[in-house]
């Protein structure tokens, strides 16, 4: 070997690359924002007023940021259904269905208990039943992968428009809700089951879920057995083959916890933020928790941080909307720009060796 | 050792100018000094012998002289006259010819198709005149290549004769081989040599790298050696040294040769490798292995000879049971034996980079990914207890492993080999699968390595070995089995194992 490598060399080294990387992200944010600019200022506003008002309205507004915050929960459990089969090397683009799934579980539970139900039973039950739909719901997908070898990526999201379907299908039929008044909604789940807010605020419980979902997950994937041999198998499977670890049921395990989490955030959202199923529940959540998990490169604590900056363009998109006239969908444009950006620009490349 | 001389004007005066000088070329990556201040000087009509252990430089100085890499100091010359070679492109049309280790073509296009690809052909494709061009060039330079062949039908040597055919239509006077004979049997190493000094009869220079001193003698006008990045014998007659002076010069230090007393193999020893009848596909569908009978007793080694691509990859893998026969039977026994899952072997892979390292993990993490259970503290790995194990297994098996906190991915591949093996051969396994153990060592670590595998041998392990150094194995194992086409072509008793006897089993012969 060569020479005993001195401390201090090494940790300034470290350093730099750690201020490269943040600089390099700073970069990747800034283009995106100038890109972003030039659009807005093509629909003849100021775009500088613009960011004004997203930060004044949107990011120092107590209420618009509870606002982030509960957006932010379900974004958090889908990215981190995205994560938990990232680490096996798998792409879960199921989370959207995964989600509905989860959520018409919970509805469903919810139903079955009943609207006086006691609140730890109907949050109990609920909750078991997301958890084993979503996970159910990519089950089906690793069964498909481990049997047939169909690769996970496609049929995650067929598996979508399926759960989208099929909720579609019990809202608009059975389970319409007569008081709803022709809208194609389920019944509103009873007070006991919905998550209640922490303190005064207008933030649900949902939130607490969400981190020690993504604490778990971290210690799961640093501290456990499990994690090592997932980490190896999403690494190089050739070479977990050869050392005999059980590949196939880290494969079939790793999917199937993204669907529990998914699952998970189907619940959350339903108890917490919309109690009724709708045509548009959940709309996007998987997706964007894709994103997100994306954006945080399939680590579990940043997907906290990934996901709260995903819910803040979404949610600045209303403001725009009122504010400055532009359509909410603009900042569907931001967010494209910024995970471009970032994944282009922040991509750890092979050392020379 | 002497140490070169290192202004040396790139001509003497009177002289003509070489066809290539390299002077003091230097280039450091990082804090690494992959080369400092060496010299390199071809004639036109001589072939140069560039030789030293892995990690010596040769690669990174011929990645310079190619326009790979740019050099942190030190010029360069072509017929005399300085030039930068910017990038292979630049090198190329300077009359520089690089035929790389791993072979560079399209299986799936012919022979002329290839060549096309590294020609600039214009807008328009025209074919027939290409392969009239080939088929003159070919036969002008001995080069037996048929230009209509699609490279996937034809054998290594053959493609190696195209790769050196694709320079040659490029406009190369000087021809660069990597390592050329490391994937030949030895005849196709003959008629390598056949066309080399064809080469140079038409006037052209040639550099070969290689660290075998028989085919340094057999073809090498003169001979340059690199040691950690320097020149320790500049352009010297290799006749003029004996073999032990050469490798001392390249491994600094002299090393002793395998002991040659073993024990005999006991004949009555037990079984531990049984193969009957084996039969398996390879990757794309054919039959790899076209019943394959195969014994290793306890205590006894055998070795594995053949062209690259016989069905030793998928013998190795039916050994470990990583791929299923499609008939047949294969048993592994403990050494009491008993019939044993093949977790009992140990496996020295083929290619450890694809095989065996997962990205961005230790070198610690690695060590407990040997299909034995990871010691345990509750829900996590007992990284303590790895630790001792990992010293305790770098201490006995003495292959100097890299430090445990290091990234694998980030070693060289000899750094890699040797965590692999110090994983695989600290403890003892009654069976032991060794694909190309040394290869990619330096000298001194293979040597250690082959010390190693005789020791499991002798404590009464099973050992069978795939090797494309026939000295290697003839030195080594107590028999040899020669694998041609899935097929076992031959075995012989390693004691009067003939080279050229072997090689024509490896081409499918009679003994």
């Amino acid at each position: 070997m060569t020479g005993v490598a001195v401390g201090a060399p090494r940790r300034t080294a470290a350093l730099t690359a750690r201020t490269g990387t943040a600089a390099r992200w700073l970069a990747a944010c800034t283009a995106a924002l100038v890109i972003f600019s030039a659009f807005i200022l093509a629909n003849d506003v100021d775009p500088l007023s613009v960011l004004g008002t997203i930060w004044t309205s949107v990011l120092t507004e107590p209420r618009q940021v509870e606002q982030i915050l509960v957006r932010a929960t379900p974004f958090a459990l889908a990215a981190l259904a995205v994560v938990v089969p990232g680490r096996a090397g798998l792409v879960n683009v199921g989370g959207e269905g995964q989600v509905i799934v989860g959520a018409v579980a919970a509805a469903g539970a919810g139903m079955w208990v009943g609207a006086d139900a006691a609140p730890a039973v109907a949050v109990t039950v609920m909750v078991l039943a997301a958890v084993v739909a979503g996970g159910a719901w990519a089950g089906i997908a690793a069964a498909l992968r481990l049997v047939g070898d169909v690769n996970e990526a496609v049929t995650t999201v067929l598996l979508n428009f399926v759960a989208l379907y099929l909720m579609l299908f019990l809202i608009l039929g059975s389970w319409r809700d007569d008081a709803a008044m022709g809208q194609a909604t389920s019944p509103e789940i009873g007070p006991g089951a919905k998550l209640p807010l922490l303190g005064t605020s207008g933030v649900h419980v949902g939130i607490v879920v969400a981190v020690i979902a993504a604490l778990v997950i971290w210690f799961a994937f640093t501290r456990t057995t499990w994690g090592f041999r997932l980490t190896v198998v999403g690494g190089n499977p050739e070479a977990a083959r050869r050392a005999g670890l059980p590949v196939t049921v880290l494969l079939l395990s790793a999917l199937v916890l993204g669907g529990v989490l998914a699952g998970l955030a189907g619940y959350v959202h339903l108890a917490g933020a919309e109690y009724k199923l709708r045509p548009t529940f959940g709309a996007n959540i998987g997706y964007i928790g894709f994103l997100a998990s994306w954006l945080a490169r399939h680590r579990p604590l940043a997907v906290l941080v990934s996901a709260a900056a995903v819910a803040a363009i979404a949610i600045t998109g209303n403001t725009l909307q009122i504010s400055a006239g532009l359509p909410a969908a603009s900042v569907n444009i931001l967010m494209g720009l910024v995970l471009v950006a970032v994944l282009g620009w922040t991509s750890v490349r092979k050392a020379d060796a | 050792m002497t140490a070169p001389s290192h202004r040396r004007p790139p001509s003497r005066i009177g002289a003509p100018p070489a066809l290539l000088d390299v002077v003091g070329f230097t280039k450091s990556f990082g804090d690494v000094h992959a080369n400092t201040d060496v010299d390199l000087s071809v004639q036109r009509g001589e072939v140069h012998a560039l030789a030293g252990e892995n990690g010596a430089g040769k690669s990174t100085l011929l990645k310079m002289i190619f326009g790979v890499y740019e050099p942190d100091a030190g010029r360069m010359f072509v017929d005399g006259q300085p030039v930068t070679p910017g990038n292979p492109a630049h090198a190329r049309a300077l009359g520089i010819g690089m035929v790389f280790q791993d072979l560079r073509l399209v299986p799936a296009l012919t022979v002329a198709e290839n060549v096309a690809l590294s020609l600039r052909t214009g807008f328009r494709l025209r074919m027939d005149g290409l392969v009239r061009r080939i088929e003159e060039a070919s036969r002008s330079y001995g080069l037996d290549v048929d230009p209509r062949a699609q490279v996937r039908t034809l054998s290594i040597g053959e493609r190696q004769r195209v790769e050196i055919l694709k320079t040659l239509m490029a406009g190369a006077r000087l021809v660069i081989l990597d390592e050329p004979t490391s994937v030949l049997a030895p005849q196709e190493v003959q008629s390598l040599f056949e066309v080399v000094e064809r080469l140079k009869a038409e006037g052209l220079g040639v550099v070969i790298v290689t660290h075998k001193l028989n085919e340094v003698r057999a073809i090498a006008d003169r001979m340059t050696i690199l040691r950690r990045g320097e020149v320790v014998l500049n352009a010297v007659a290799p006749a003029d040294y004996t073999d032990g002076a050469l490798i001392e010069a390249m491994v600094g230090r002299a090393v002793a040769p395998l002991p040659r007393q073993r024990r005999p193999v006991d004949p009555a020893g037990r079984t531990l490798l049984a193969l009957s009848d084996v039969r398996t596909d390879g990757d794309r569908g054919y039959e790899a292995l076209k019943g394959i009978d195969l014994d290793v007793r306890a205590g006894e080694l055998v070795g594995i000879a053949g062209v690259a691509g016989s069905g030793q990859r998928e013998l190795f893998e039916v050994v470990l049971g990583l791929r299923p026969l499609t008939s047949g039977h294969v048993e592994v026994r403990d050494v009491d034996g008993v019939p044993a899952r093949p977790r009992v072997a140990a496996a020295i892979p083929e290619d450890p980079v694809a095989d065996s390292v997962v990205p961005g993990l230790s070198v610690l993490q690695h060590m407990v990914l040997d299909g034995r259970e990871v010691p345990r503290k509750g829900v996590g790995v007992d990284w303590a207890e790895v630790g001792r194990r990992t010293a305790e297994a770098d201490a006995k098996v003495g292959l100097d492993i890299a430090a445990p906190r290091r990234t694998l991915s980030g070693l060289s591949g000899g750094n890699i080999q040797r965590v692999v093996l110090t994983r695989e051969l600290s403890t003892f396994s009654p069976v032991v699968v060794a694909a190309y153990p040394s290869r990619g060592l330096d000298i001194a670590n293979a040597r250690r390595t082959q010390e190693v595998l005789l020791e499991q041998r002798a404590a009464g392990a099973a050992v069978l070995m795939v090797s494309e150094d026939l000295e290697e194995l003839i030195s080594m194992a107590d028999r040899i089995v020669v694998m041609h086409d899935g097929h076992v072509a031959g075995v012989v008793a390693a004691a009067d194992a003939d080279r050229m006897a072997l090689g024509r089993l490896m081409l499918g012969g009679a003994a």
